[in-house]
C-alpha cells in the first residue's frame, strides 16, 4: 500500500466517542486564547490517547513510589500539545489544573509544553528536533539503571527535516535500544504545504530501517492498530519505528489537510463554533 | 589542564556510579583506562554535537551526572540551542567541558577558535561558566562541580600552564587576589591570561613607582563582589585582560556589575581580542602579542594614559 493510499485509509477511518470528546474539548478550550496548533494537534489525539489510556504505566501520581518507574513520553513536536493536555485532562492526570485558560498569561499551559509549569510533562519542547536525542538519552540510562521502562517520542513529518532527529535515530541503534519507541506522526503536511512540496521524506520506512529500527507502518486514527503496535513488546534488539498515517486537522472537514489550520491566530469563537459542528463522527 | 580535567573526571567516576563521561569523536586514546574499567560510565559518541547535548540531558534527567567534552566552540555554536532549551530550561547538571578556549587552535582558523564563547554562555539562566587559569584550579573546580544541581560550561586552556593557585582550594570559584590590596594599577582577567598579568605585574613592579595588584575569576557568573570591592575603589586604573572578543566578556559582566554597585567604571580599560574572524594562524602566543595580551602588551597597556 503506498502511502497516498495509507491517507486515505487515515481520512476515512471513524472517530470513537472517546475521540470526539477529545476534539471537543480541544476547540473548547483555544475558545479565550483565540489560537492555537490545531491540525497538528488533532493528528496526534489517538497515538496520545491510547498511548496514556491503555499503554504507558506509573503515571497517576506523581508523588508515588511507582513514578519513577514509569514510562517516559515524550512529545517532540511540542506544538501539538492541546493534543497531549486533552488527553491528560481527560484521565485526570493534571492535578487540577486549569485547562481553559491555555496561553493566558497566568496559564499553566502554553502553546508549547513545559515540564516546570506541569509535572506531569516530561520534557519541554517546541523548538523541533530535540525530543529524539532527550529520549536516546532516556533510554540509555533505564539500560545503565537496569529498570525495565520505555521511552516513546512522537515527532512530525516536517519536523524529520531536522537532522539532529537522524544523528539520535543512528545513536539509538549503536545502543540497541530496544525500549525506545518512535512514533513518526506522518499526517503529510508542515507549515507551508504538503510534504512533499517541501522536503520529500519518503520512502520513511525504508529511511527508518536503514538507520537499524525496526519498523511498522500503522493508521494513526485506529485506535485498534495503535494499541496492537504499542503494546506488543518489541522481541527485537533494535528501537522501534510505528509511522502512524494520520491527517492533519483530522476529524474536522474543513481543517483536514490544511495548512491554514497549522498554526492560527485572531480565531474568533463563531469560528471555534463551526468548526465544533463540522466534528465527523 | 585537559588532561588533568579528564583524569579528574575517571577518579569522580571511581567514587560515584553517576557520573559518566560522554565524549563526541575524541582522539583514539582518550580515557582509555576509563573506558576499560568502567565501560558502563564512558561513552564516545559520533560527531553530532546537537545529539550530544539532548542525549546527556537525558541522562542527567534520570539522575547520572555527564561529563561532556569536544571543542569549544562546537558546543556554544553548533548546539548553542540544546544548551539553553534542553539542559538550562531544564536546570540540569551537566558539565560542558570545552577544549581549545580562546586562540588555542590559532592555527586551524576562525572555525575552530574559541572567542565569543563568553558572550554566548553566559547569555543562558542558570548555566554556569567557568574560565580557571591553572591545573590545580580545574581539578578542584571538577570536585566541586559533583554536587551541584546546574548545567556548567567550562573553558579550558592549552595545557602546560604555570600553576599559580593552590592544589586544594575550598572555593575554588572565588576570585583570587594578587599584588598589592591598595594596588594603583588594578588588572581584571580570566582563564589563563592570569599568566601574562603576573608577569605584567613583576615587570611593573620592577620599573614602575606605580603599585599593581590583580584579580582572577574562574567563575563569570554568579561574580562575588565585596571581597575585591575595595580594591576597585582604590586603584586609580582598572585593566580587564580577556581572550576573548570585546563584547559580552568580562569587561561587559564587570561593568554591569559595578555600574550596578554605583561605582566609576570610567577608569576601567579593556584589552581584548577584536571584533573579528581572524585569519592569521601561528600559536595561541603569536595572537595574545598581536593583540596586546601577553605580558609586555598589559605593561604597555598600564603605563599609557
Amino acid at each position: 500500500m503506498n502511502y497516498l493510499n495509507r491517507h486515505t485509509k487515515a481520512l476515512e477511518v471513524g472517530l470513537s466517542t472517546d475521540s470526539v470528546r477529545l476534539r471537543k474539548r480541544l476547540l473548547e478550550i483555544t475558545k479565550n486564547a483565540g489560537r492555537g496548533h490545531i491540525g497538528p494537534a488533532l493528528s496526534i489525539i489517538e497515538i496520545v490517547d491510547v498511548l496514556y489510556r491503555h499503554v504507558m504505566v506509573n503515571l497517576e501520581d506523581t508523588q508515588s513510589k511507582e513514578w519513577s518507574r514509569r514510562d517516559r513520553f515524550l512529545l517532540s513536536k511540542g506544538h501539538g500539545c492541546l493534543g497531549l493536555y486533552v488527553v491528560l485532562e481527560d484521565l485526570g492526570l493534571l492535578d487540577g489544573m486549569d485547562l481553559s485558560n491555555f496561553c493566558s498569561y497566568e496559564s499553566n499551559f502554553g502553546g508549547h509544553p513545559e515540564s516546570s509549569t506541569v509535572p506531569v510533562i516530561e520534557f519541554s519542547t517546541g523548538s523541533l528536533g530535540h525530543g529524539m536525542p532527550v529520549a536516546v538519552g532516556l533510554a540509555v540510562a533505564a539500560k545503565l539503571k537496569k529498570e525495565s521502562w520505555r521511552v516513546f517520542v512522537v515527532v512530525g513529518d516536517g519536523e524529520l527535516n531536522e537532522g539532529s532527529n537522524w544523528e539520535a535515530a543512528a545513536h539509538a541503534c549503536k545502543h540497541n535500544l530496544d525500549n525506545l519507541v518512535v512514533i513518526v506522526d506522518y499526517n503529510n503536511m508542515q507549515a507551508s504545504g504538503e510534504i512533499s512540496d517541501v522536503l520529500e521524506m519518503y520512502p520513511i520506512r525504508e529511511k527508518w530501517e536503514a538507520f537499524g529500527f525496526k519498523t511498522i507502518e500503522i493508521n494513526g486514527h485506529d485506535r485498534k492498530e495503535l494499541k496492537r503496535a504499542l503494546i506488543t513488546s518489541n522481541s527485537s534488539s533494535s528501537p522501534l519505528c510505528i509511522v502512524a498515517y494520520t491527517v492533519k486537522g483530522k476529524g474536522i472537514k474543513k481543517a483536514e489537510n490544511s495548512s491554514v489550520w497549522h498554526h492560527k491566530a485572531k480565531i474568533s469563537a463563531e469560528e471555534i463554533n463551526a468548526l465544533t459542528s463540522d466534528l465527523t463522527i | 589542564m585537559r588532561q588533568t580535567a579528564l583524569q579528574t573526571v575517571y577518579e569522580l567516576a571511581k567514587q560515584d556510579s553517576r557520573v559518566v563521561f560522554v565524549g563526541s569523536d575524541l582522539g583514539a586514546g582518550t580515557l582509555k583506562e576509563m573506558r576499560e574499567e568502567l565501560p558502563s560510565q564512558f561513552f564516545m559518541e559520533g560527531i553530532s554535537e546537537q545529539y550530544l547535548v539532548g542525549f546527556v540531558a537525558g541522562l542527567a534527567k534520570e539522575g547520572f551526572i555527564p561529563y561532556v567534552n569536544t571543542i569549544a566552540n562546537f558546543f556554544t555554536r553548533r548546539a548553542f540551542e540544546q544548551i539553553a532549551m534542553d539542559l538550562a530550561l531544564h536546570n540540569l547538571p551537566v558539565r560542558l567541558l570545552a577544549s581549545g578556549g580562546g586562540m588555542v587552535y590559532a592555527p586551524l582558523g576562525p572555525t575552530h577558535t574559541a572567542v565569543d564563547d563568553f558572550a554566548l554562555m553566559t547569555s543562558v539562566p542558570k548555566l554556569r561558566v567557568f574560565s580557571p587559569g591553572d591545573a590545580n584550579e580545574m581539578r578542584e573546580l571538577l570536585v566541586h562541580s559533583l554536587n551541584d544541581p546546574h548545567p556548567w560550561y567550562i573553558r579550558f586552556g592549552k595545557g602546560g600552564e604555570p600553576i599559580f593557585s593552590p592544589s586544594e582550594q575550598p572555593q575554588p570559584n572565588k576570585p583570587k587576589l594578587f599584588g598589592d590590596p591598595r594596588a594603583e594599577i588594578l588588572f581584571l582577567t580570566t582563564g589563563i591570561l592570569i599568566h601574562e598579568v603576573l608577569e605584567a605585574m613583576k615587570e611593573l613592579n620592577k620599573s614602575s613607582n606605580n603599585t599593581v595588584g590583580a584579580i582572577h575569576f574562574s567563575e563569570l557568573t554568579n561574580v562575588e563582589f565585596e571581597a575585591w570591592a575595595g580594591r576597585y575603589q582604590t586603584a586609580r586604573k582598572v585593566i580587564v585582560a580577556e581572550e576573548h572578543i570585546p563584547q559580552g566578556g568580562l569587561f561587559s559582566i564587570m561593568l554591569r556589575l559595578l555600574h550596578g554597585n554605583n561605582l566609576d567604571t570610567r577608569k576601567m580599560v579593556q584589552s581584548s581580542l577584536p571584533f573579528a574572524y581572524l585569519h592569521n594562524y601561528g600559536s595561541q602566543r603569536d595572537h595574545l602579542s598581536a593583540h596586546g595580551l601577553d605580558s609586555i602588551g598589559l605593561v604597555h597597556r598600564a603605563r599609557v594614559q
